[in-house]
């Protein structure tokens, strides 16, 4: 019987095809909205996770500020994680590196890649395990030898399958170093730098002969527990403006970041974008509902006298109720599919002008379809209550 | 299958008793319709309702058909009075199983075939698919539409449309027949052919009501019964009448 009635509500709508189209596709667009903000939400979220996902909650992290009000350029050095680990009480490990890109070949292959020249402690700190070859020494530091360590992605990058790039000479801004050790995969970002794609050397080597002044330094600090984050940042800054031998009329020339703060402040403003979008494609869907409900008001009014024919050969309330409220979650659970559809097909086109991450999801789509048969029944349900209620008399006069 | 019922004349299966029926107009106006039907109408019987229009015979056909409340007095079905009934399912199952309306205007589906309107009130009485379907096909055949079943109301002429909607009305096998000017919008040959349907109905034991304003087609009832004014005036036995 259920099938029945099914197939004559789409036999129906199938007999005013434009108008069953033009009212499914404010559901077509409401869906396929829901989905495409659902996935740009949990895409900046993801991108929030995956830029801080090699920090740890103990985390602080020291830039320099160039150029801002009386402080020309910053004075914070690598040497300068060495004195805040010497001074700081609350501080367990202080590592420092100057970052910057150069480019870098070896053979006929060329690429321009990250530069991170660092103290030795920063390898401990950021997680880098060798696979193979050696770290760099004290004495190598001491020297600013020439010496460079692969990222991963750096090794594949420059150099083929089976090519062993331990002792090969790579050439970086025109100066040439020899390769000691290549990295292990982490997979993880320190800011917009990619570990795996960096190369690492001795700060000093860094500092002197590749990077010069272009390079932008950053400490790496842990505090000795997350709770004396707040205690370490105070901390360090008093050591960092004495050393820099700033007055207290002066600004820091250099900022501080605490893990926690600048993954919880993205993480919030990423969660706020995507709950705005989801309301805006949320208000679509209520919008595409009246229309619906409007389609189901003109269609009830147009076969008045079917449902007065249907009651009068012993069709019930409820089989008139149920036929019309099937027509309307039909058409937006068709729209609500097609939606899906179009959604999903969108993620990867979208994705692919590299504008924003996008990361689709099972939510979107079921929350998107719900949505759809949930507008069905609530807008679908008053007309087809009102034509379930007509008096059969009246109904079989209508023309 | 189509039932034959055993003959019993006796057996009274509608009575009407004062019956009343009045609207209200927009502005609150009564305008009153039926002042008082008193009837008695016996199962097998063939009635004719004739009369001026105005003079409620549309109105009393709604009423025994169960699509109207009365607004006073009593309606006995086999001897149950069901005028003060306002449930629908149960007066959607009077109508469905008790009753088969047929009207003037044959009001199918049009997006039905022929077989799927026949098949209708049984879907509504929860019959299975196969069952009905199969009923219907069988009706259709006995009625000479055998070679029409999937063609749809518009392909089908008037006096093949009305022979679908008499289908429709003897699927669930009612025991009563309501017609309103059945042979109104068909041509004499046709109207003779659901004329002869209908004093068939008679041999199956089935009791049928027939508004008409042609005393032709009245002529085949075995009483007539006249309303004016919304009162019945007279409803004497035709001379071929057996009762």
């Amino acid at each position: 019987m259920f099938i029945e009635i099914i197939k004559m509500a789409i036999e129906s709508l199938l007999a005013k095809k434009t108008r069953s189209v033009l009212s499914m596709l404010g559901i077509i667009i409401g869906v396929s909205t829901v989905i495409a903000v659902f996935a740009i939400g949990q895409g900046a979220q993801q991108a929030v996770n995956e830029q801080f996902e090699g920090l740890s909650a103990k985390t602080i992290m020291v830039m320099g500020m160039r150029g801002k009000g009386s402080v020309s350029s910053s004075k914070l050095t690598v040497e300068d994680a060495k004195i805040i680990q010497e001074k700081g009480q609350y501080i367990e490990l202080a590592t420092g590196a100057i970052q910057g890109n150069a480019s870098i070949s070896y053979g006929a292959t060329s690429a321009s890649l990250s530069i991170i020249g660092s103290d030795l402690d920063y390898y401990t700190i950021s997680n880098l395990e060798l696979g193979s070859g050696r770290l760099i020494t004290e004495d190598e530091l001491a020297n600013k030898d020439k010496v460079a360590i692969l990222g991963s992605g750096a090794a594949t990058t420059l150099f083929l399958d089976g090519e062993n790039p331990l002792g090969a000479t790579i050439t970086i801004s025109g100066k040439k170093l020899e390769v000691v050790g290549v990295f292990k995969e982490v997979g993880t970002s320190m800011g917009p730098m990619r570990v795996d794609d960096s190369i690492f050397m001795p700060y000093t080597t860094a500092q002197k002969t590749i990077l010069g002044s272009d390079g932008s330094v950053v400490l790496n600090i842990q505090a000795n527990s997350v709770d004396n984050v707040e205690l370490a940042t105070e901390e360090l800054t008093s050591i960092l403006r004495e050393e820099h031998k700033l007055k207290d009329s002066q600004e820091d020339d250099f900022r501080v970041m605490d893990a926690g703060s600048m993954v919880g402040a993205a993480q919030e403003s990423a969660q706020l974008m995507s709950i705005l979008l989801t309301l805006i494609a949320a208000i679509t869907l209520l919008v595409s509902g009246i229309g619906i409900m409007n389609v189901m008001f003109v269609t009830v009014a147009e076969r008045t006298k079917e449902i007065g024919i249907a009651k009068a050969i012993g069709g019930k309330q409820g089989d008139i109720l149920s036929q019309f409220l099937l027509e309307s979650v039909i058409l937006s659970t068709v729209g609500g599919v097609i939606g899906i559809i179009i959604g999903q097909v969108a993620i990867p086109i979208i994705s692919s002008f590299n504008l924003m991450t996008l990361a689709s999801s099972v939510t979107g789509p079921l929350l998107g379809f719900s949505f759809s048969v949930l507008v069905g029944v609530f807008f679908g349900f008053y007309p087809a209550l009102k034509a379930s209620r007509l008096d059969p008399v009246d109904a079989l006069r209508s023309e | 299958m189509i039932k034959y019922y055993t003959k019993m004349e006796n057996k009274i299966e509608i009575k009407l008793e004062n019956v009343h029926k009045s609207y209200y107009l927009a502005n609150g106006e009564e305008v009153s319709v039926l002042n008082g039907v008193n009837l008695e109408i016996k199962q097998g019987e063939f009635v004719a309702i004739m009369g001026e229009s105005g003079g409620g015979k549309t109105t009393l056909l709604n009423i025994l058909g169960c699509l109207h409340p009365l607004s006073k007095g009593k309606y006995y079905l086999t001897g149950e009075n069901i005028g003060n009934v306002r449930d629908d399912f149960t007066l959607a199952f009077i109508r469905n199983k008790k009753m088969g309306f047929i009207f003037q205007q044959f009001n199918l589906f049009s997006r039905l075939t022929a077989l799927k309107n026949v098949a209708l009130p049984a879907l509504y009485a929860g019959k299975e698919k196969q069952d009905r379907e199969e009923k219907a096909k069988k009706l259709l055949k006995t009625i000479g539409l055998g070679d029409r079943l999937y063609h749809r109301p518009t392909e089908l002429s008037g006096g093949q449309q009305q022979r679908v909607a008499v289908c429709r009305a003897l699927i669930n096998d009612p025991g009563i027949i309501l017609a309103d000017e059945p042979t109104g919008a068909l041509d004499s040959k046709s109207g003779l052919e659901v004329m002869n349907i209908f004093t068939g109905f008679k041999k199956q034991g089935r009791t049928v009501i027939m508004v008409t304003h042609t005393a032709e087609v009245a002529k085949y009832a075995d009483r007539i019964i006249y309303l004016r004014d919304g009162k019945v005036i007279s409803q004497d036995y035709q001379l071929h009448s057996n009762y």
